[in-house]
């Protein structure tokens, strides 16, 4: 899967998860952030998208400051998911 | 106390219509009728609420702007079940990925006390905030608070109210006991003649407020409730209408707690052709179904009759209004109101 199917996969999953209702992945953008404007998501937002990650990808995060830095937007989310993927490999 | 307004979500749009022609329920349960949630709720916060917290939230956002109060100085909550369907699926997930990735958004709303928390996070309102989760008594708990509040000078205004839903797995869970009829019909509840009662559900808030005042409604002259008494209901309705000096004469209309089961009906019959014969006696069941909260949608439609007769000002109109409910035969609970 390149970098533009998954965040496509993404952006769905997060909309799933979240219960982001009449919100559509065209909504999301690529680079748009996440937490607070953008889509304006909250701590336990956060919470959601780390067990989106360990249950979609298998991925866990180690700490919370590396958090800030893969949910910043949906690209920062498939890039670090590739990058783990790729190590996995 | 007097009840300056109320709001309900019930398996009923709403009271008006329910006069005119309510709604008919077929087989085991009365569902609620759900209003436009956007109406009354932040949308932020719509998105993570599941259904009861959503029906809790439009009961009480409704009955403050009814009332015209923004802030009370207290919100109390009875419920008996909680917030079955988030429990249900936080549960599930625990059980699905072996106790591991769990939705903290199900788990924190699945709390007993998540309706009344969500009530004060959009008002804003940092004070007294309780829930009392008591069975067949949560709601009379919660009011009985309330009183309190209001009796020690803790509390000028208190929104009070219940809050129970149904969900598949709790009814199939509930069904197995045999508590409801196969094939109901809530036209026909309270002369079924069969086993069994149809499932219910429901919001239902009130303010209360320590002072009468132009918008007051009613008054809440006395409520009272019991656990487990043997007692004959005609004894235990007695005593209450002789603690608050009433005769049941003075009454105008009595709402009755039979569900049509008829292995629990006769415990409502027996008040009915005694002490209550030639009565205006009315039952709230066939239009709410059974639930352990179901007094809370009781003391709504008596509220609602008393603002209902205040409009029309004719001498049919009831003024003065008593409910007997007893949940499974196990809490008995009275009030007594009498129009402003």
């Amino acid at each position: 899967m390149n970098k533009d199917e998954l965040m496509l996969q993404l952006k769905e999953q997060i909309i799933k998860q979240l219960k982001l209702e009449g919100k559509t992945p065209a909504d999301i953008g690529d680079h748009d952030p996440l937490f607070v404007e953008g889509l304006g998501l909250d701590s336990i937002d956060a919470l959601e998208l780390i067990v989106l990650l360990q249950q979609e990808y298998n991925i866990k995060l180690n700490n919370a400051e590396q958090g800030q830095e893969v949910f910043r937007s949906v690209s920062t989310m498939a890039e670090f998911i590739l990058e783990k993927q790729t190590q996995y490999v | 106390m007097y009840i300056l307004s109320t709001s309900a979500v019930s398996p009923q749009a709403s009271f008006e219509q329910m006069l005119k022609q309510p709604a008919i329920y077929e087989g085991e349960m009365l569902k609620c009728i759900e209003p436009d949630y956007t109406e009354y709720i932040d949308p932020k916060l719509i998105r993570r609420m599941s259904r009861i917290i959503k029906m809790g939230m439009a009961a009480a956002v409704e009955t403050l702007q009814q009332s015209g109060i923004e802030q009370p100085d207290a919100i109390i909550t009875g419920t008996a079940y909680g917030c079955l369907a988030d429990t249900d699926a936080f549960l599930t997930r625990l059980v699905e990925f072996n106790e591991e990735l769990l939705s903290p958004t199900a788990f924190i709303q699945s709390t007993h006390n998540t309706v009344g928390a969500q009530i004060a996070l959009q008002l804003g309102c940092h004070k007294y905030n309780n829930t009392y989760v008591h069975r067949g008594s949560s709601f009379e708990a919660a009011l009985l608070d309330a009183a309190s509040l209001m009796q020690e000078g803790e509390a000028n205004t208190v929104l009070v109210g219940a809050v129970d839903e149904i969900i598949e797995k709790s009814h199939a869970i509930i069904r197995r006991f045999g508590q409801y009829k196969e094939n109901g019909n809530s036209s026909n509840l309270f002369n079924s003649g069969t086993p069994g009662t149809m499932a219910g559900e429901g919001a239902a808030f009130f303010l209360l407020s320590n002072q009468k005042n132009e918008n007051a409604i009613a008054e809440l002259i006395g409520a009272q409730t019991y656990y487990k008494t043997d007692r004959p209901a005609s004894d235990i309705i007695n005593h209450f209408l002789l603690e608050n000096n009433v005769l049941v004469d003075e009454l105008d209309l009595i709402i009755m707690g039979n569900n049509g089961d008829v292995k629990t009906d006769a415990h409502y019959n027996e008040p009915a052709q005694t002490m209550f014969k030639g009565a205006r006696l009315a039952g709230y069941k066939n239009y709410c179904g059974e639930y352990p909260t179901s007094s809370a949608f009781a003391l709504w439609m008596a509220v609602k009759m008393v603002e209902h007769g205040k409009r029309l000002n004719t001498e049919t109109s009831p003024k003065k209004i008593l409910i007997y409910n007893n949940y499974k035969l196990q809490y008995p609970s009275l009030y007594l109101l009498s129009a402003c």
